[in-house]
């Protein structure tokens, strides 16, 4: 198997899926030509042409409003956000046009928004957001956040051939920073499923996105102790089984996310826990999350704010002394 | 007058040129009459309490949807407005099913998921609106989209007020349409109100004069003529359906009721009900239907006949089992839109119905 | 019976540790007694076996009489009739689970509840490794492995139907439930603590007033801390600035001290409670107070207090608002003045800014105080100066 960025990972799924299928095609800003600000289209424009490699104009209402009369239509549309935090402004054509369509009117919206998402290289408060938690508000959408290469690949493909508008958010943090083997050609990694990036018996750690690497190096070796890290790849549907299963047999529960805190995804899998699981806790559920603060740009402040290895440990090392 | 006589003959060289034969007249009055007789009657229930939330309607306004879905090709697709139910039932929607809607019960549009206007029946081509608007504008620049891509000869039309013309998802749509040449027909129905806020309060200029700015054509028509919007409509239609891209028509017509039931409208002048009373676009049609020796009296008694009927089968359907509300948030297939009925001779005779 | 403390005059025998014929190393425990002052464990003197025990449980004893021989010539590893542990020892072994500050014991999580009663484990037999000695899973599946489940025997609930727990995890544990229904004699200790609490009513003339005190500053500082070491730090504070609660009236003198030597009522569960003395506390930070008590606490609880260390109190503290009263009328620690009760710690609605509505944690602040020695006045003056300290606690 080759070896891959994260980064390409995403455009060698991309790729296959337009080269499989007539009505996958791509919108956003700054795609064609230039390839998209991170370059995950570069050369798609030479191979599929400018239709198929749309470059919209500034305007991202136009760019999900318009993807959704096409995905009704039949096409299966890829719109690029150029940042995550760009998506408040197609807000409105993805919660209240794309979400409610099925259910109001049983219309399929086989659409993907792609949201390059999170911080840490200093981006500031508008090119650093993790916006997955507003979308969990917003029945209808599908969210799911790979954390590898080779899910990158498998769950864009998934998103694609799903029926449903999911919200795809790859973060560019691992952009070029994850390389993993990266099977060739087509292949789906379901939505909905959980994947255990280490098993363990002492304390689970549920992440997703850029802070399972975080997860997975602050655990990796800490007092001897036997942490499996949960990596969640999809937050919807959320695999609940994988995490009780996981609950169940260490009892105890850190979940980390680079997302505000408040009513984040973290939230959600807590409540869960309280809910499924109460008899198997052996100490509080704890979060490790950014505060409820826009992501500062400044280095020393933005380390501040956004999760680090040792706010893991320390957390984890706390709830294994419980 | 010629077209008495008139033939569909267009259709052989492939001229765009459109004609309404009597029975095509016949219809667009049906059409029009139908949809003041289920909205009168949807008011009623409303009164009766039969209809929950609020109600909406377009009294004053129906040569616009009828002069504008009349034109539309069964495998043209549409977005369709609140003020606009004479395009629904062009396109096939039985008036008893928008009464059920109406009404939120199970053999509605929306099986009571959404109320009253909120509709599209996707089997025969629609899309239903949302509440925000113009957002359909964009969804249907998406339909054309894909006309466009799979180089198919097909039309996406979409309706809004003066009102949208305001808001920013305006501007990306007519934007995005112009910029990629989309086939698709803008229906600008300038009623004078958007809920209470008269036009001179929603724009420095007349929203057709930005259309030279988009790069495509913006006309004006009488919104009260239903020809006349005919016309307008069918030239806008075969443009986009040739590859000459989009057009804004905006209709100048009145909106005769309240924004919703709960308006009375008092922010409106007198003097501006008598000035538009006289122009009522179905009086007005009566008058020149009559004229030309169409009888008035069997197309009244048959819309009569149906909405008695549809009424009957609207309040004999069910309200929906409780449970059905927390079923279809995700898609598990990819049922496609259907293609709706086209009524102008025009298809008929081509054999495209 | 040895002399402890230079005021005793007799002791209590509470428990022997040893039965004839044990042999008991120099320095381990022989016996537990009790004085009006201390309940403490009594080192054994010399090596050797338990020859005769001449004061039985119960009896009360003048300083120097003689409780016990031990046969110092005796060898170790001769057997002898009764050879095996004594059921006490093992009877107590929940009492070395560490208690915290508080004076209760740690919770119990939910697996580790439903865990012990699926198997019929009594998790006193279990040694906690968790924080403040907690039982955690860990621990009773090394127990289970151990012990394999024949030796624990299911109670007659069948283990299918393990009983449904309602408290979150984050509840501190209850209580133990009260002794078994039915008729016994009192405890020492307890005719001990009432005959104390009795001859207080009996000669204090016995007022309580209450302030109510914001401790979001205290809240905010407190970090893993309990709420106690800082209340105790502004009560210090008070007492230094109204010196006329810190201190003592026997009969007609009235001693003010200088010196604030700190009583806090440590809770021994069951068994009742000791008031060990924070001496010189008026010298102590808050983390210094914090240490201080929780060193006592310990102690107390495995009765390795000196005599010295619950006596000479100058004020007292009782806190049993771990337990969610919010109103007490605590008895005065004679020959104390006052004593502060710290009740619980709950979010309620109060107004603040002026007409603002906020929601912060509260407590009430209720203190006895003895008309005798003051008046309503200055009790009411002190507490407020207290409740001053609390809410402008800035380190």
């Amino acid at each position: 198997m080759p070896e891959m960025t994260y980064l390409s990972a995403i455009s060698d799924g991309l790729r296959e899926e337009m080269r499989h299928d007539e009505s996958v095609f791509c919108m956003g800003e700054d795609i064609g030509a230039f390839g998209g600000a991170f370059k995950v289209t570069d050369g798609f424009i030479e191979e599929f042409g400018a239709d198929r490699v749309w470059d919209t104009p500034l305007a991202e209402n136009a760019i999900i409003g318009t993807a959704v009369g096409a995905a009704v239509e039949g096409m299966r549309p890829v719109c690029e956000m150029q940042f995550a935090d760009f998506i408040a402004c197609g807000f409105d054509q993805l919660v209240n046009v794309a979400a409610k369509m099925h259910y109001r009117q049983g219309l399929a919206v086989p659409m993907v928004v792609r949201l390059p998402s999170g911080g840490g290289f200093s981006g500031g408060p508008y090119h650093s957001q993790n916006p997955e938690a507003w979308f969990l508000q917003s029945p209808g959408l599908k969210v799911v956040a790979p954390s590898t290469a080779e899910d990158a690949k498998g769950l864009l493909a998934s998103a694609i051939r799903d029926p449903n508008p999911v919200v795809y958010l790859e973060h560019k943090h691992l952009y070029r920073r994850v390389k993993g083997e990266v099977p060739e050609g087509r292949y789906e990694v379901p939505l909905g499923r959980a994947r255990v990036a280490r098993e363990g018996t002492d304390l689970t750690v549920i992440s997703y996105g850029a802070m399972v690497s975080v997860a997975l190096e602050a655990t990796e070796d800490i007092d001897g102790a036997s942490v499996e890290v949960i990596d969640l790849r999809s937050l919807v549907p959320l695999d609940t089984e994988s995490i009780l299963n996981s609950v169940r047999k260490t009892s105890k529960v850190v979940v980390l996310h680079e997302a505000n805190r408040s009513c984040g995804v973290g939230a959600e899998v807590c409540a869960l826990i309280a809910e499924e699981a109460f008899e198997d806790l052996d100490g509080p559920v704890v979060r490790v999350t950014t505060p409820d603060v826009p992501i500062p740009f400044s280095p020393p402040l933005e380390r501040a704010v956004l999760p680090q290895v040792d706010d893991v440990k320390e957390a984890c090392r706390e709830l294994l002394a419980y | 007058m010629a077209t008495t006589t008139a033939k569909v003959a267009a259709i052989e060289d492939g001229s765009p040129k459109a004609v309404l034969t009597q029975d095509d007249r016949r219809a667009l009055l049906r059409y029009m009459l139908l949809m003041r007789a289920t909205e009168e009657r949807a008011l009623t229930l409303y009164r009766q309490g039969k209809v929950p939330g609020s109600y909406y309607d377009g009294r004053g306004q129906e040569a616009i949807s009828v002069g504008t879905a009349f034109v539309l090709g069964p495998r043209d697709r549409t977005c369709i407005l609140h003020r606009d139910l004479g395009a629904h039932l062009i396109r096939g929607v039985r008036p008893g099913r928008v009464l059920a809607q109406m009404m939120g019960r199970a053999g509605g549009i929306t099986g009571g998921k959404d109320g009253n206007m909120h509709f599209g029946d996707t089997e025969l081509g629609c899309v239903g609106m949302v509440s925000m608007l113009p957002d359909m504008a964009l969804v249907t620049c998406g339909l054309a989209l894909t006309f466009q891509m799979r180089k198919e000869p097909r039309v996406a039309m979409t309706w809004f007020g003066e009102g949208s013309t305001a808001n920013g998802q305006w501007h990306e749509a007519m934007n995005v349409a112009g910029v990629r040449k989309l086939p698709v027909v803008f229906i600008l129905e300038n009623n004078q109100f958007a809920y209470s806020t008269p036009n001179e309060r929603e724009f420095a200029v007349d929203p057709v004069k930005r259309m030279e700015a988009y790069g495509f054509p913006g006309v004006k028509v009488d919104g009260n003529d239903v020809e006349a919007v005919f016309y307008a409509a069918a030239e806008a239609s075969e443009r986009a359906r040739s590859g000459g891209g989009p057009t804004l028509i905006e209709c100048e017509t009145m909106r005769m009721h309240g924004h919703g039931a709960h308006d009375d409208m008092r922010y409106v002048p007198k003097e501006m009900f008598e000035v538009w009373a006289e122009r009522d676009p179905i009086d007005r049609y009566e008058k020149k239907l009559a004229d030309d020796g169409i009888d008035l009296d069997e197309i009244h008694a048959s819309v009569k006949d149906e909405i008695e009927r549809e009424t009957e089968w609207a309040l004999s359907q069910p309200m929906p089992e409780a449970p059905t509300a927390l079923e279809g948030v995700f898609a598990t297939s990819e049922p496609r839109l259907g293609d709706g009925n086209a009524p102008w001779s025009h298809w008929k005779g081509a054999g495209n119905a | 019976m040895p002399q402890m403390g230079v005021s005793v005059a007799e002791g209590t025998i509470v428990a022997w540790r040893k039965r004839v014929g044990d042999w008991i190393e120099a320095d381990e425990p022989i016996v537990e007694i009790s004085t009006d002052k201390v309940e403490t464990e009594i080192p054994s003197p010399a090596s050797g076996r338990v020859a005769e025990i001449l004061v039985e449980v119960g009896e009360t004893v003048d300083v120097g009489v003689l409780l016990a021989r031990i046969d110092s010539d005796a060898r170790p590893g001769e057997a002898h009739v009764d050879e095996g542990p004594a059921s006490e020892v093992i009877g107590h072994r929940s009492e070395v689970i560490e208690k915290d500050g508080n004076g209760h014991a740690p919770p119990i999580s939910p697996v580790v509840r439903r865990m012990a009663d699926e198997h019929g484990v009594d998790l006193s037999q279990v040694e906690g490794s968790g924080r403040r000695g907690r039982v955690t899973k860990k621990d009773l599946l090394a127990f289970l492995g151990d012990k394999p489940d024949t030796q624990h025997p299911t109670p007659e609930t069948p283990a299918a139907e393990p009983a449904l727990h309602s408290e979150s995890p984050y509840r501190e544990e209850e209580p133990a439930p009260a002794a078994a229904t039915g008729s016994q004699e009192l405890s020492v200790m307890r005719r001990q603590i009432g005959a104390h609490m009795v001859r207080s009513l009996q000669t204090a003339a016995h007022c309580t007033t209450v302030v109510e005190a914001d401790m979001s500053a205290i809240e905010a500082a407190r970090g893993k801390l309990s709420y106690l070491p800082f209340v105790a730090r502004a009560t210090i504070a008070a007492l230094r600035e109204y010196p006329m609660l810190n201190a003592t009236l026997e009969g007609d003198r009235l001693t003010v001290h200088d010196e604030v030597n700190l009583g806090i009522a440590v809770s021994l569960g069951e068994d009742g409670l000791i008031v060990p003395v924070v001496k010189n506390a008026h010298e102590l930070s808050h983390e210094g107070l914090a240490t201080r008590i929780k060193d006592l606490a310990v102690r107390a609880r495995s009765k390795k207090l000196t005599p010295d260390e619950v006596s000479g109190g100058t004020f007292t503290i009782t806190n049993p608002g771990a337990f969610g009263a919010l109103l007490a009328t605590p008895i005065i620690n004679q020959p104390q003045v006052a004593i502060l009760d710290l009740e619980a710690v709950t979010k309620r609605p109060v107004v603040v800014n002026g007409d603002s509505i906020a929601i912060r944690p509260m407590t009430y602040l209720c203190m006895s105080w003895d008309h005798r020695a003051l008046d309503g006045a200055v009790a009411a003056q002190f507490l407020s100066a207290v409740r001053r300290h609390i809410e402008g606690f800035d380190g």
